[in-house]
């Protein structure tokens, strides 16, 4: 054996056991740590340097303005968008039909992208908080930023595991609990233990500087208001005397003003050959505008950007093919997102709202000449939207429903867009005072200020007090939020979200939840905090 | 000179011999011959049966020893029958051994070889004679339909893209599904840079039992390749190989007529324009292969060349390669030592081509024309799409005319081998061995989209037009072995041990950049990537670049094989293996086997029976993940508008992460009767802890993790069977068929059941076709099953389960109250080969037939495109037997389910020996006819089942061909090449 040795074990040595002889795996390709570097964010008082940019992307990760979660269950199972079938275009195994039909099942890949993607971004929170050597304001921001995803699954599921720590896992709560936990932590990083019109929110690490891409305290206060709004629906208990105060605080002490004939911006999607172009965007429509963020309206938003900020895709989800020709867009659009006829009906002529809110019509492009659809189906090349739409499956026309288009579209757009995307305006909280003031007092007039508000910078007729109704008021409030992902929520509070409408059938109100995502449940099912469905699924 | 030191040689070693042996003898001498064209056999053994004594032919096939009458010789030689003879009167006997199959051929097996007699395990050699024929693109294809069990498949036939290759079916859920290649001993090389000509013998271990000494690669099968090599004293001579060829699609799909289109309400332009026509060729191939061989009495060498190139039918797809391979092999110290090179060289340019022009020629409306200037009666600006008309107001449709005419797709690779193999024999039976290898590969892939195509080329974007693509990687692999075998014998007893080490190191690197708008057509921008506007306007600028961990696998392994009696056969080996793909607390893995055989008919005695032996064999194998880093926490960089950057999570770590264990039993017969030889084989394999991207509750930020989950079981039946029918001196039939069989269950999964296998867009996305469910086969297609048409044209289902409902929405397929059920199965009940092969005289001919059965497929094109539905008429409609009247939406369900059996004359081969041309010698002249015709009743291009699915492409997206879900066999995409039939004339000489 000794000499066998010298023969084989001595190479043997020298071949194998040099240096790389272990099994680790240091990637090279791959971060496997995490870290955060800081960013420099411009803001009214000249400008921070904060961490949170990783954390607040999150919104736009979480499919607040793009096809296939968040929104697009939001907008397809409300009365103000759909997506039709277009022969073999946009049936897509039925889903669509189903959000607008009210027949949505566990198994919805919508509903469990909305889940996932919530679920994340609550874990991105989750990891920023646990981090050391972050500020008061950051924390702050991140709790608020974390109730508000919260909120989310708490419209949409109303029961599910509040999860405050990566991987951490918690039993499932009820709905109430989960309004409690939401309640609380804006409460905290508010500063008060309640909302009250003279509460004095200078402790709040939140601070009151203006940054529409970051939560102050008035954006906190947003949520909450529109939390307290829908407590009846959540909690089973009303609380709109709080929803009042906590937008009243805002109108009255914040320094944000509604976009009115006073704020203009370029309009970046004109056509000089297009005479009805107009060169700028004025008031309602420069508030939405690709150059949106200077509004003074917006309190707090998604921020969007064509090139470091994508998600946006309205242009793609709602236009036409040949829609590209008008705007110039480096791609093709989709063909897919258009307005039902009733809802775009329920615009006067004359509202500003309605021009600004969608495309309808014979379509021009950038040089002016009539767009020509060489694959059209009806017979006519010329790409018309019209106002109806002959069916919603399985043989929609190509060209029928008038297309979103409050988001406006620019010149030279690309797949994502870059206006940036409100979750909390003031044109929407003093829709919430109007609307919780005469809740909590059971008389509709209570909303007339606010609604005239609205209206007088829509550029239609104000109201007297008897033409507010919950009907109306309803109606007015979705002319104004439309395509903000509000109606769906609007809808059940009012009670109206099981009436029939157009290609929809009365549903039954466990349909106003969600059902919990059939993975959810599997997989939550081995785990020690199974996951219950939702009743009635 | 020389002959006179080989006399010397010889003399010696009669006086060797003759003092080695008291008794009397006498010299006896003779020449041994081929008695099918006279040549002498070189280096033939004559050796004096029971003893050592023994000697070989030189170089005229002569030889000389002494031996004593009433001795036997027994002659044998490499590929001949050995033949006895004894010793009489005469001292002179000449022979000729006859070419055949032998019982002891030998077979290489891991770190080795036995006799084909020994072997336990399910191990299947194919030779040279049996290779497939004709334009073969890659080497997989000259396995095609050969053994039971060893499915090959290239869908259409595109001549740029690797085959399909299963062993026994699916042997792995979530790692890599394709074959171990061993190239001359090289541990993982690649089919691709092996050119046809250079292989000599495919040995392909199938079972668990073989495999198993490959340890945590092999449970997909192993494919052993040997290469030629030079005979040992024979002169240099030179083998000239060439082949001309062409190719025109023989099946595409059912499509209507301008005529027929304009009727059923199309949208009519007026032109009559034959899409398919306009994008496809008759694709001519070329292969000119030169080797020289030769070898002294201890050297042998081989040197060849290969040039090959072909042309698909899709016009401009193809490829060019050219193939160096060198062998030399020397014996040194007495023999002890022996030392092996191999080195390969090769480099291919490929033109890809857009295999989605065939997709949109076959959708491409009739009556639109090519060209935008023909179009009078809309305005058209054809010069933005560089003359060509484009519907442009149409999801997923691009004239394939300008996408092939306009655009570049190509790329280059090259792969350099090199191999070299110490062996030393340190005492008598002892045998150290070494051996080092290097393979590098890189490749460099092009696309440049012209600002005028609207395919890619952003025609219509006003300001950024065109798009340049560049795609560079390297990738490197090193191999460290060394084993040593022992061989003793004990009386009738032999036993061999074969133990050693083995180190594996891969890395591969890569990186990507795409930059686009460029001005004008003037020239390929993609040469002058400086002239792009996106430099101005970085953010449109996409870049990437990787680079992969040193991916390392270190075994430690042995094998013990005994011989009792010539009739006893065991093997066991074992191999303890780890590789840094998996989990720290999982990285090292045992794999086992162990295997009997025995030879029955020692003991049967049957009349004309050389053999029946019985065998059985276990052995467990695994399978790594083909992604690194699996079992670690992945993140992804975010850069902020702020300027801020953070990380995001988008994998969980998995420290547990293991291998893919496979377990199997093999039970074989093997029947012999000299005319007559049959396999049979049966096996039972049970795969366990597949590598799954397992969905997880999202509360830890992510909600998929990679883990070990599921078991799927497989019995099957392969049968081989080989028979000579007639034998005659100047007419003689062979004729054989290759049977194979086998059902995939799956017992355990992750969840009871899913969907999987997405049909797409337009209009048909979350529609899940295919049923993964737990104690059910693979590959079973699910859907609504049709039940004719309602008023306003869509399609009605049958309500299943007669409650009254119909539940057919593509997201209720996991329904309990779902109307849907099992319409097909994609994975065929059994694959037939039957080969003949006719010698008449100097004639040869070779006709191989090939069949699947029992497969379903989805039709997707007819899944789209058949329904005459209203709002979508610009596309053209497929137009089949199947079409039903009146349906209006596309929507799947049983319509769209075929049979997919089929019968195909895969390869004819007509070939004449002419002998010898002035100074050529062996002239052979052949002529072959590739997939002549196929018998089917698929309305689809290609009934060839599909065995993995690579998503749904749309729109000019780019289909990723690394990420096949096997789980969802049985859909035919519509991203698919067209089949092609070719006739190929070759001719082959020596000088």
């Amino acid at each position: 054996m000794k000499k066998l040795n010298k023969f084989y074990l001595l190479p043997l040595v020298a071949l194998f056991f040099g240096s790389c002889t272990d099994l680790e795996e240091k990637l090279k390709g791959e971060i496997t740590t995490d870290f955060t570097t800081p960013g420099l964010v411009v803001d009214a008082g000249g400008g921070v340097t904060d961490n949170l940019g990783g954390v607040f992307a999150e919104l736009r990760n979480a499919g607040s303005a793009n096809h296939g979660g968040y929104y697009s269950v939001q907008e397809i199972s409300s009365d103000e968008m759909c997506i039709a079938a277009k022969g073999g275009d946009w049936f897509d195994g039925g889903i669509l039909v189903e959000l607008h039909r009210h027949t949505y099942t566990p198994t919805h890949d919508m509903v469990k992208n909305t889940w996932n993607g919530t679920y994340n971004a609550i874990n991105t929170c989750n990891e920023f908080l646990a981090k050391a050597g972050i500020t008061a304001n950051e924390t702050a921001q991140v709790r608020a930023l974390r109730a508000y995803f919260y909120l989310r699954l708490c419209d949409s599921y109303g029961n599910v595991k509040l999860i405050t720590a990566k991987g951490v896992d918690a039993p499932q709560s009820t709905r109430a609990q989960v309004f409690d936990f939401i309640e609380s932590e804006l409460l905290s990083v508010i500063g008060v233990s309640s909302v009250s019109a003279g509460m004095d929110v200078a402790s709040s690490p939140l601070g009151t500087t203006v940054n529409n891409n970051r939560i102050n305290v008035y954006g906190a206060l947003g949520i909450l208001s529109k939390l307290y709004l829908n407590a009846e629906v959540y909690k089973g208990v009303a609380k709109y005397s709080e929803a009042a105060i906590a937008a009243d605080f805002i109108i009255t002490k914040s320094p944000y003003k509604l976009a009115d004939a006073s704020f203009k911006v370029p309009n970046l999607g004109r056509r000089p050959k297009v005479a009805d172009d107009p060169a700028e965007l004025v008031g309602y429509a420069a508030n939405f505008g690709a150059n949106n963020e200077s509004s003074p309206e917006n309190i707090f938003t998604v921020l969007y950007d064509e090139n470091k900020a994508g998600g946006m895709n309205f242009s793609q989800m709602g236009l036409h093919y040949s829609s590209q020709f008008t705007y110039n867009f480096s791609d093709q659009p989709w063909n897919g997102y258009a307005t039902l006829e009733d809802f775009y009906n329920s615009y006067e002529a004359g509202d500003v709202r309605r021009k600004n809110n969608f495309l309808v019509g014979p379509q021009k492009d950038f040089g002016g000449n009539t767009i020509l659809d060489y694959a059209s189906d009806d017979g006519d090349p010329i790409l018309n939207y019209t106002p109806k739409i002959n069916e919603l499956v399985p043989n929609s026309k190509r060209e029928a429903g008038a297309r979103p288009a409050k988001f406006s579209y620019k010149q030279l757009g690309r797949p994502d867009m870059s206006n940036d995307y409100p979750i909390i305006r003031l044109g929407e909280i003093y829709l919430i005072r109007g609307e919780a003031l005469a809740r909590k007092a059971g008389n509709w007039a209570d909303a007339l200020n606010d609604v005239n508000t609205i209206r007088r910078r829509a550029g239609v007729a104000e109201w007297n007090g008897s033409q507010v109704t919950a009907a109306s008021f309803l109606a007015e409030r979705g002319r104004e939020m439309f395509q903000e992902s509000a109606r769906r929520t609007d809808l059940i509070r009012f009670g109206k979200f099981n009436d029939a409408w157009w290609e929809k059938p009365v549903s039954q109100s466990f349909r106003n939840l969600f059902p919990i995502p059939a993975d959810a449940i599997l997989t939550s099912g081995s785990g020690a905090n199974p996951l219950k469905q939702n009743p009635g699924y | 000179m020389k002959r006179f030191l080989t006399k010397l040689t010889f003399s010696l070693l009669l006086v060797v011999a003759g003092t080695a042996f008291l008794t009397a003898q006498k010299v006896v001498s003779g020449t041994v011959t081929d008695p099918s064209n006279g040549d002498a056999l070189i280096g033939a053994s004559v050796l004096v049966k029971g003893t050592q004594t023994g000697t070989i032919t030189d170089i005229d096939g002569t030889y000389s020893l002494k031996a004593s009458a009433g001795d036997v010789l027994v002659f044998s030689y490499t590929g001949y029958d050995d033949q006895e003879v004894a010793v009489g009167a005469s001292n002179t006997i000449n022979v000729s051994l006859v070419a055949g199959k032998l019982l002891d051929e030998v077979v290489v097996v891991g770190y080795g070889t036995q006799k084909e007699k020994e072997i336990s395990s399910a191990v299947v050699r194919v030779t040279r004679e049996d290779f497939n024929r004709g334009p073969i693109t890659d080497a997989a294809q000259l396995l095609q339909g050969k053994v039971a069990g060893l499915q090959v498949y290239n869908r259409g036939g595109d001549p740029n893209r690797a085959s399909t290759i299963r062993i026994r079916g699916l042997s792995t859920v979530g790692a890599n599904v394709e074959p171990l290649v061993v190239v001359d001993g090289i541990i993982g090389a690649s089919l691709s840079n092996l050119d046809p000509n250079d292989i000599e013998t495919f040995d392909v271990l199938k079972d668990g039992s073989a495999a198993a000494i490959y340890g945590s690669r092999g449970s997909s099968g192993v494919i052993i390749v040997t290469t030629k090599k030079g005979s040992r004293n024979k002169d240099l001579t030179l083998t000239y190989n060439g082949q001309l060829g062409t190719s025109n699609r023989s099946r595409t799909l059912d499509i209507m007529t301008p005529s027929e289109f304009a009727a059923a309400g199309g949208s009519n332009l007026g032109f009559q324009t034959d899409w398919i026509n306009e994008v496809t060729q008759t694709g001519i191939t070329s292969v000119h292969g030169l080797s020289a061989e030769g070898g002294t009495e201890k050297t042998t060498y081989r040197a060849s060349v290969n040039a090959r190139n072909v042309d698909g039918i899709l016009q401009s797809s193809g490829f060019d390669q050219f193939n160096t391979r060198f062998n030399l092999n020397t014996k040194r110290l007495n023999d002890k030592l022996t030392i092996d090179f191999n080195t390969s060289f090769t480099t291919k340019n490929q033109n890809f081509s857009f295999n989605e022009a065939l997709r949109y020629a076959v959708i491409g409306n009739p009556t639109a024309p090519v060209n935008g200037a023909d179009l009078t009666k809309y305005e058209f600006d054809e010069a933005q799409f560089g003359g060509y008309f484009e519907a442009l107001g149409l999801f997923d449709f691009f004239n394939p005319v300008s996408i092939i005419k306009q655009n570049k797709n190509t790329g280059r690779r090259s792969e350099f081998n090199f191999g070299a193999n110490v062996g030393y024999q340190i005492i008598d039976g002892l045998t150290a061995n070494f051996r080092v290898a290097n393979q590098r590969n890189g490749s460099n892939n092009r696309q440049y989209y012209s600002p005028t195509s609207l395919f890619r080329g952003n025609a219509t974007s006003p300001i950024r037009k065109g798009r340049a693509n560049f795609y560079n990687d390297k990738s490197d692999f090193k191999l460290l072995e060394s084993y040593l075998t022992y061989a003793k014998s004990f009386g009738s007893a032999a036993l061999t041990l074969t133990g050693g080490h083995s180190w594996q190191q891969s890395n591969f690197e890569s990186s990507f950049f795409q930059v686009g708008d460029f001005p004008n057509n003037s020239i390929d921008w993609s040469n002058q990537i400086e002239a792009s506007q996106d430099y101005a306007n970085a953010g449109f600028i996409s870049a990437n670049s990787d680079a992969s961990p040193d991916e390392r696998i270190i075994a430690q392994f042995g094998r013990a094989s005994l011989t009792l009696d010539d009739t006893w056969f065991v093997n066991a080996s074992v191999r303890r293996e780890g590789s840094s793909k998996l989990g720290p607390n999982n990285q090292w893995g045992i794999f086992p086997a162990v295997g009997v055989a025995v030879d029955l008919n020692k003991y049967l005695n049957l009349a004309n029976v050389n053999l029946l032996k019985a065998r059985v064999g276990y052995g467990v194998t695994g399978s790594l993940p083909r992604e690194n880093g699996l079992a670690q926490e992945g993140r992804s960089l975010v850069n902020n508008p702020d300027g801020s950057t953070n990380t995001r999570i988008f994998r969980l770590a998995n420290p547990d992460l293991k291998w893919e264990a496979k377990a199997e039993t093999n039970f074989g017969i093997d029947f012999n009767t000299g005319r007559l030889s049959a396999s049979l084989d049966i096996y039972n394999r049970v795969i366990s802890d597949f590598i799954l991207n397992v969905k997880v509750e999202p509360i830890g930020g992510v909600d998929r993790q990679t883990r070990n989950a599921g078991q799927l079981s497989t019995n099957g039946i392969e049968l081989a069977l080989d028979y000579d029918l007639i034998q005659k001196d100047n007419f003689t039939y062979n004729t054989g068929i290759v049977f194979s069989t086998y059902k995939s269950k799956l017992d355990k999964y992750v969840f009871p059941k899913e969907v999987r296998g997405n049909l797409g867009a337009p209009g048909q996305n979350g529609t899940n076709m295919i049923l993964v469910q737990e104690g059910q086969e693979i590959g079973n297609i699910w859907g609504p099953v049709f039940d004719g048409v309602d008023d306003k044209g869509a399609p009605k289902f049958k309500d299943l389960n007669g409650d009254g409902k119909f539940v057919v929405g593509a997201d209720k397929a996991l329904d309990s109250l779902a109307d849907m059920q099992v319409l097909g199965n994609g994975i065929p009940d059994f694959e037939l080969g039957w080969k003949n092969s006719l010698t008449f005289g100097k004639w040869n001919v070779n006709a191989f037939f090939r069949g699947a059965f029992g497969h379903s497929l989805v039709n997707t094109f007819r899944a789209f495109y058949e329904p005459r539905i209203s709002t979508q008429t610009a596309y053209n409609f497929i137009n089949t037997s199947k079409a039903v009247d009146g349906l209006t939406a596309a929507r799947f369900s049983s319509l769209y389910v075929e049979k997919a059996d089929f019968v195909r004359l895969d390869n004819l081969t007509i070939s004449r020996s002419i002998g010898n041309v002035g100074q050529l010698k062996n002239f052979n002249v052949s002529l072959t006819g590739q997939n002549l015709f196929t018998i089917t009743g698929y309305t689809g291009a290609d009934p060839e089942p599909a065995l993995a699915y690579y998503g749904a492409v749309d729109n000019g997206a780019v289909e990723d061909f690394n990420n096949p879900d096997v789980l969802a066999p049985g859909i035919d995409s519509r991203n698919n090449y067209f089949v092609a039939r070719a006739v190929t004339l070759g001719i082959n000489f020596n000088f």
